[in-house]
């Protein structure tokens, strides 16, 4: 093998001179380039990757916390006591071992606060995990990515300056948002963050319902009792907190329609990305 | 929740915005309006009332309030004065008694006498029907009306089957039983609050009415029941039953203990002027600790703060004032605010902010970016190795995939794991995830199997074209299925742990050896060694493999993972057709030993020369044992720049008990140029070196 390879790329006296001519001719550069096999990173991880650069610019620390997690921190000390029909906002594992799988990524808000100083600027990723029926825009697992920043004096308007900067560097694009009252225990007042829909610029369309938006991120300022359960005392202290899929925001991104690809493990559709 | 578009403007004297815009109003000032749907002449709007408002909100007077908040309309409270008749009284017909007070903060009756049981008029009968409701009688629908509208459930019991003239609000015994209005039998219990006559059950308290007690076309005289109930005492009694009714709903989320009196006192309006009853005297009402409204002293300019936008105090005042809440100025910067009882989701400064901000508009706060300190992000190891991983995997051509972090029964055995050792769900979805997966390879190999079509597709178009056989082999190698995943695995009893795995399909074990070394290298780690994996040890674990092709990675003697075949009984469960080789890397170990540093080693100005070596050794001879005894050579003399297999042969021409290595051997020195006496000098000694092995014969 060796050999024959050897001969085909060194050029002998007789390639240059008497084969030159009559060859170039007769070369096909019509003929499909040869097909190079590549890796891919799962397009989650591309989009995790941008996400978590740009907060990383802003200051932001990337941390992470446990899949598992206990009832307190997933529940109590945000704010969802136990028997409170707030908790049926959440569809939950639980696990034989006492734990249960956390159903949002805001445990690691408590985790954090409790043990780091003050100021700070976090976001949090990790796997979430919710007990619905799936369909093209619903699954039980989901990637989650959340921010939070604590300091003397965090406002309304400061949640909006980070967002919007966020997701015109996501998007790569003026994107527009907007803030609806939403309701979260754990953050007051809260917010639906939803942003013109990226196919049909507002206009309304299948993809945004007719809306012309369409929602992305759930978000609030930190609830006093979340300060309290971390330990701080909440008068000394403001904060805002969101929390969106990477999932959707991808899809967005990629015009992917439908979520459960993600962990489908297809090769047709991962060597895309 | 459901709601009539006309019903709401019938509050209001001026029009509304029209439904598309009242419900865009909404949506940016309050809750999610889902739809809006025409109704004959009328619209419904499907608003999404969260938990938190679920106590005011689940009744049309609550949106009238937020729509009078939000558009600044005046609307009229519903009409609530009756005649009453002086003579008979309320309390003389039926007596109370409540046996767990905190299940039932408040009781309350009222008695109409000589009613006329008929359907209800189309209008009441329209408005019941828009919001989901089935018309059933004038007495059941008025009470129905009254608590969509005032959003406190009511009950209407027929007096003259109530037996010895009792009304008793307790437990119920285990072995109690009802049948409910719509023919279903409930069993019951102590957990469950009923209203019970002399001898039994009656009602299902705050969740539905028995039938016994039923109104019917012959009931004559009514008691109208307007109580609060506990709400995780009806939440949990609701659960129990698997009941879920739309008092219940309103139940379980609280309601406000003054609004029984406004609501029963609706409802008798509603029935003096539709079914002509005669109302008795005053209430029978056992309410003995009265709700009184909370008072929070708000700080102007913490609203400032909160918010970053200055609003002008007038517009807060009136915003506070349009919700229903009393105000006192206290000094400039300071609001007393009483809280109507009715919000009972309204007990901080914070909830406070909300309201004026959503009622100003979030649209109107513009976005200031932050004046803190720079403080740097601190840089996540766990996540920059993460990163360098995945990229190097790529490059080297693996396709990363996302799994569920779940795997079924099945797989579990299939991989001869310790079903003791899985994390089992309460609750799984499906048989499919009852495990939480104690390593990514089970879900790695159904991707392998899911995918490998691919693979023989391929396969088969390119047998056709036999002219094209080389093509062929090259599309095939790319074809090759190289995934990988880095996530977590779980272990009992409660252990998490990030992994890296990866499957590569073929005889590949020595390309997948290559991998881990670059892998490895790139990730700054030397000192690599693969050792036998000792599948004996390992117990159950031995099936997954196909001996004696597998091996621990270690580094600096600590294991961090192995590599190995996949035996063919694990893929033939899987119905894989393809070799398979597979990875699995403890990803937390690994990161202790990454390091970034780098030193760059000087290029040797002086040439280097290349000999070959074949060496004949018996069969059991690993190649590590060959390389070791010439790396002896070279710690000696220092001029073997590098020792290159490249081939392994057993079979013709050699002796069937014997294998030969052939290895190119790179000579170089750092100082200056070799001559050939000092190479051969040193060949000679690798030469002598390797025949002083027993059985060794190098090959000239």
């Amino acid at each position: 093998m060796t050999g024959v390879c050897a001969q085909s790329f060194i050029m002998n006296k007789e390639n240059k001179e008497n084969k030159e001519n009559k060859e170039n001719k007769e070369f096909d550069i019509t003929v499909p380039g040869n097909k190079i096999a590549l890796g891919h990173l799962h397009p989650l991880t591309q989009t995790k990757k941008r996400v978590e650069e740009i907060f990383q610019t802003m200051g932001f620390s990337i941390v992470e916390g446990p899949d598992m997690e206990t009832e307190w921190y997933n529940f109590d000390a945000l704010n969802i006591p136990k028997n409170h029909p707030a908790r049926d906002l959440w569809d939950t594992f639980y696990l034989k071992n006492g734990l249960l799988l956390r159903t949002h990524t805001s445990p690691v808000q408590i985790r954090y606060l409790e043990k780091n100083n003050l100021p700070l600027r976090i976001i949090v990723p990790g796997n979430v995990f919710r007990r619905e029926a799936t369909n093209a825009s619903h699954e039980f697992q989901l990637f989650q990515i959340e921010g939070l920043m604590v300091d003397k004096k965090i406002s309304v308007a400061n949640l909006k300056a980070i967002v919007g900067e966020f997701f015109r560097r996501f998007f790569e694009k003026d994107v527009k948002f907007r803030l609806k009252p939403d309701y979260f225990p754990f953050t007051e007042p809260s917010f639906d963050i939803g942003i013109s829909c990226l196919v049909c610029r507002e206009r309304g369309c299948p993809a945004c319902k007719g809306s012309g938006w369409m929602e992305v991120a759930g978000a609030g300022m930190v609830h006093p009792n979340v300060f309290k359960n971390s330990g701080l005392i909440p008068k000394d202290w403001q904060g805002w907190a969101f929390g969106f899929g990477l999932e959707r925001l991808t899809m967005l991104k990629y015009k992917i329609n439908d979520i459960r690809l993600f962990r489908s493990g297809d090769l047709k559709f991962l060597q895309q990305f | 929740m459901v709601f009539s578009y006309g019903w709401l403007q019938s509050f209001f004297q001026k029009k509304l915005p029209k439904p598309e815009k009242l419900a865009e109003v909404l949506t940016m000032s309050f809750a999610e309006i889902e739809k809006v749907k025409k109704e004959r002449e009328d619209f419904v709007l499907d608003i999404d009332v969260k938990p938190s408002r679920a106590s005011d909100c689940l009744s049309h007077l609550g949106i009238v309030r937020e729509i009078a908040a939000i558009t600044k309309l005046q609307y009229k409270e519903p009409l609530s004065k009756f005649k009453a008749v002086k003579e008979l009284k309320s309390k003389n017909f039926v007596s109370v008694d409540i046996r767990c007070q905190q299940a039932c903060p408040r009781y309350t009756i009222k008695i109409i006498v000589d009613v006329k049981v008929c359907p209800s008029p189309k209008w009441l009968k329209h408005r019941l029907k828009v919001c989901g409701l089935k018309p059933i009688n004038n007495i059941v629908d008025i009470a129905n009306y009254a608590m969509l509208e005032t959003g406190q459930p009511l009950h209407a019991f027929d007096f003259d089957k109530i037996k010895g003239r009792k009304i008793i609000v307790r437990k119920a015994k285990k072995g109690e039983e009802i049948t409910t209005f719509d023919e279903k039998s409930y069993c019951l219990d102590q957990d469950i609050l009923i209203i019970a006559d002399a001898k039994k059950p009656i009602a299902i308290a705050g969740i539905k009415g028995g039938k016994e007690t039923g109104i019917d076309k012959n009931t004559k005289t009514v008691v109208l029941e307007s109580a609060n109930f506990n709400q995780g005492i009806i939440r949990k009694g609701s659960r129990k039953l698997n009941l879920k009714t739309d008092a219940a709903t309103r139940f379980e989320q609280g309601i406000d203990p003054n609004l029984t009196e406004f609501a029963i006192n609706r409802a008798c309006y509603l029935i003096q002027k539709i079914s002509k009853g005669k109302i008795a005297h005053g209430l029978a009402d056992i309410y003995p600790k009265k709700a009184l409204p909370k008072r929070i002293r708000l700080d102007l300019d913490y609203v400032e703060r909160l918010l970053g936008i200055k609003i002008p105090e007038r517009e807060i005042k009136s915003i506070l004032e349009k919700l229903r809440f009393k105000l006192k100025t206290q000094n400039l910067k300071l609001l007393d605010v009483e809280i109507p009882t009715f919000r009972l989701d309204i007990s901080l400064q914070e909830d406070l902010i909300e309201e004026i901000a959503r009622i100003y508009g979030y649209e109107k706060i513009k976005p200031v970016f932050p004046i803190v300190s720079l403080i740097p992000f601190k840089r996540n190891l766990e996540i920059f190795w993460e990163g360098r991983a995945k990229d190097i995997l790529e490059q080297a051509r693996f396709s990363e995939v996302y799994n569920y972090s779940f795997i079924s029964k099945g797989d579990a055995k299939n991989f001869g794991g310790k079903i003791n050792k899985l994390i089992e769900i309460e609750n799984p979805s499906s048989i499919e995830h009852r495990y939480l997966r104690p390593s990514l390879i089970p879900n790695l190999l159904k991707n392998i199997q899911k995918n490998q079509k691919l693979y023989f597709e391929t396969f088969k178009t390119h047998r056709v074209l036999k002219s094209e056989t080389f093509k062929t082999l090259r599309i095939l190698k790319s074809k090759e299925i190289k995934i990988f995943e880095l996530g977590k695995i779980f272990q009992a009893p409660k252990l998490e742990k990030r992994t890296l795995s990866g499957v590569m399909t073929g005889d590949a074990f020595y390309q997948v050896k290559g991998v881990i070394d670059l892998l490895l290298s790139k990730l700054g780690i030397s000192n690599i060694q693969y050792c036998e994996h000792r599948t004996v040890e390992r117990g159950l674990k031995s099936c997954w493999w196909q001996p004696p092709k597998c091996a621990e990675i270690k580094i600096n003697g600590e294991q961090i993972g192995f590599l190995g075949e996949v035996s063919f009984r694990v893929l033939s469960d899987l119905k894989i057709e393809l070799k398979t080789i597979v990875f699995d890397i403890d990803f937390e170990k690994l990161v202790r030993f990454c390091s970034e540093e780098k030193t760059y080693q000087p290029i040797s100005r002086y040439p280097s020369a290349i000999r070959d070596i074949a060496v004949l050794v018996p069969k059991r001879i690993k190649v590590n044992e060959v390389l070791n005894k010439i790396n002896a050579v070279k710690g000696q003399r220092g001029l073997i720049k590098d020792v290159d297999l490249f081939d392994v042969y057993e079979g013709r021409n050699i002796p069937n008990n014997k294998k030969n290595f052939a290895f190119h051997i790179i000579y170089q020195a750092e100082n200056k140029t070799l001559s050939s006496k000092e190479i051969d000098d040193a060949h000679q000694k690798i030469v002598k070196a390797l025949e002083e092995r027993k059985g060794w014969e190098v090959r000239k």
